[in-house]
């Protein structure tokens, strides 16, 4: 073993002579020695100062301490999850890309934020040892204010599904009391949790059918592989008070609709993979099947003009709709980052506005505040766009990211 | 149309298997939603892949050392999101973790329940029928990531969509990686 090490040494000698002729090397050493000299004592004058500039000695600081969140968090915050592996609260307004938090997150995790209480929820699904063990399914119940775990409720059976993080896997209804949890294993299925007193009421099975969305006062809506959808009612219980399944309307064939949707006017609108927009009206127990439009004219559909991303639409609530466009759309194309956010009058069926994004991008949000900000989730960076006029105001980094992304502004 | 015949089986016999356990409400409701949805799945898809659009390569891809399949009429490197057969997947390549493109690494379990994708061979201009296949229970490094969506639909037709983690069947349900596997003929192209 010696043998190498000496050679290796040896070898390391014969380079340096090879490049630095002996005379030459004396003087480079010399040079390096008076060069450290004034350095160090250039360091030293400049402590001198320092001292007497500031005469008090910083003061000795509280051990432990922690940060807290204010109870209201600003609009300008929001959190981002990144496909269910990591939950984080974000500043969105700020261009010092302030981290506010973390939330634990390990397997297709999900966050729903409340404004009736103060606190939030996140689903998620661990094994015991590591990628093994017994797999226990649960909700955390966090405070807002500290994110404090102060409470657990334990799902059964290792039912939940494990799918990329998104909407229509879980949903708040009665009025943020309950909590729906879809299930696939791959049979389809639906738990009620009672977040109130942080128990679950039961399962409901909803065979051939995926995902959740709030509707009526209490109940949700599920989409079926047969075209339909499936609404249900629930009791105080959390059990099924009345089934309602609507005609077929959804042609998974030839131009299904994405899962992804948001509200307007409390109208839930979901674009197709083609360029159609489906408003479904689930604000009462009564569901309706609005008349679909397009978004798109024959010319821009000869273009292949179409909605792609992850989560592609987006709302200010009140009026408009911002959807991800892309073109030259083909098979396979419908995840890939989008070029430009289209946005539309839902009332009026027209488009008022195309921008031109700096970067394609996955996933928008717009932040509630009184000057609303479009993020746009664009690979590696989150950017945040005026929506008057569609000027790039801010992009924060979102270091090593490469899969998809929820995300939650907040009220 | 007996691998087609076969495939058909296979499938359905797996959706039965397992929501047999549950109530007869998700039996009738799972094998309806199979049998009027499944047949019609692959000659579908088969016409979509025939006009062969570019795959979407994540840069993720890329980071282990060139490997081969050996076999010319097998073309391409299984390391690589552009490798003919992974036209529909999304995940972490096995070949990246001790597996191949159509075997789990050591340590993991293949689940038996699974998507499918139709996939075109650049060398004998065939469409297959793959069967991504995930592979659970051992250490996911996020290594070789892919995510191409040839045929990928909406999670309303789980069969159909990659992004479901499908660990159904295995002692874990946690990810590792993803193989495709060859069931056989779709179409002849010739």
């Amino acid at each position: 073993m010696h043998a190498p090490v000496f050679s290796s040494k040896s070898f390391t000698y014969t380079q340096r002579q090879e490049g630095v002729k002996p005379q030459q090397g004396r003087k480079v050493m010399y040079k390096i020695l008076v060069s450290a000299i004034l350095v160090a004592a250039a360091a030293c004058a400049a402590m001198g100062a320092s001292a007497a500039d500031f005469p008090n000695p910083l003061p000795a600081e509280t051990i432990p301490k922690v940060e807290t969140l204010p109870a209201k968090y600003p609009t300008t915050w929001s959190f981002l999850n990144y496909a269910g592996d990591r939950i984080e609260l974000r500043n969105v307004g700020s261009d010092s890309r302030e981290i506010k938090g973390e939330l634990q997150a390990h397997d297709s995790a999900t966050l729903l934020v409340s404004d009736q209480r103060p606190e939030l929820y996140v689903i998620d699904t661990v094994w015991a040892r590591g990628v093994r063990g017994a797999r226990t399914d649960f909700i955390t119940v966090y405070d807002k204010q500290t994110l404090n775990a102060v409470g657990e409720i334990v799902l059964p059976g290792g039912k939940r599904a494990l799918i990329t993080a998104m909407e229509g896997l879980t949903t708040f209804t009665d009025d943020q009391r309950m909590e729906l949890v879809f299930n696939f294993t791959p049979a389809s299925s639906v738990t009620v949790v009672d977040l109130v007193n942080r128990r679950v009421l039961g399962d409901i099975e909803i065979p051939g059918c995926s995902l959740v969305y709030p509707t009526g006062a209490r109940g949700f809506s599920t989409l079926c592989a047969s075209g339909t959808l499936l609404s249900i009612k629930l009791d105080a219980a959390g059990a099924v008070a009345g089934r309602a399944e609507s005609k077929a309307f959804n042609p998974l064939d030839t131009d299904p609709l994405f899962t992804a949707s948001t509200t307007v006017g409390g109208i839930r609108y979901f674009p197709s993979l083609h360029g159609r927009i489906q408003p479904i009206d689930m604000r009462s127990d009564d569901v309706k099947i609005l008349p679909d439009w397009p978004l798109v004219t024959p010319a821009e559909a000869a273009a292949a003009w179409r909605p792609s991303g992850w989560q592609l639409v987006a709302s200010d609530e009140s009026k408009l709709l911002y959807v991800l466009m892309q073109a030259d759309a083909h098979e396979g194309s419908h995840k890939d980052p989008a070029t430009e956010v289209w946005i539309y009058n839902a009332a009026s069926k027209t488009r008022v506005k195309r921008l031109r994004l700096v970067r394609p991008g996955s996933s928008i949000a717009l932040t509630h505040g009184t000057e609303p900000l479009l993020l746009v989730q664009a690979g590696e960076r989150l950017d945040a766009y005026d929506v008057r006029d569609g000027v790039l105001v801010r992009s924060m980094d979102l270091p090593g990211f490469r899969s998809r992304m929820q995300i939650d502004t907040l009220r | 149309m007996v691998q087609f015949d076969d495939l058909t089986e296979k499938m359905l016999r797996g959706f039965a298997g397992r929501t047999s356990r549950r109530s007869l409400f998700t039996l009738l409701g799972t094998v309806l939603t199979g049998a009027a949805t499944l047949p019609l799945l692959p000659v579908a898809r088969a016409a979509a892949a025939a006009s062969d659009p570019p795959l979407a390569s994540d840069p993720n891809s890329g980071e282990m050392p060139p490997q081969s399949t050996g076999n010319p009429q097998d073309p391409g490197d299984p390391t690589k999101c552009d490798y003919w057969r992974y036209c529909a997947i999304d995940g972490s390549l096995c070949s990246c973790y001790g597996g191949t493109m159509n075997s789990c690494p050591p340590g993991t379990e293949m689940s038996p329940i699974t998507w499918i994708g139709t996939c075109r061979n650049p060398a004998d201009s065939r469409s297959y029928i793959v069967s991504y296949n995930d592979c659970c229970g051992g250490v996911p490094w996020g290594r070789c990531a892919c995510q191409n969506n040839l045929g990928d639909r909406p999670v309303v037709r789980p069969q159909n969509n990659n992004e479901v983690t499908w660990c159904f069947g295995t002692q874990s349900q946690s990810y590792t990686c993803s193989v495709a596997i060859i069931l056989g003929v779709a179409i002849d192209q010739k």
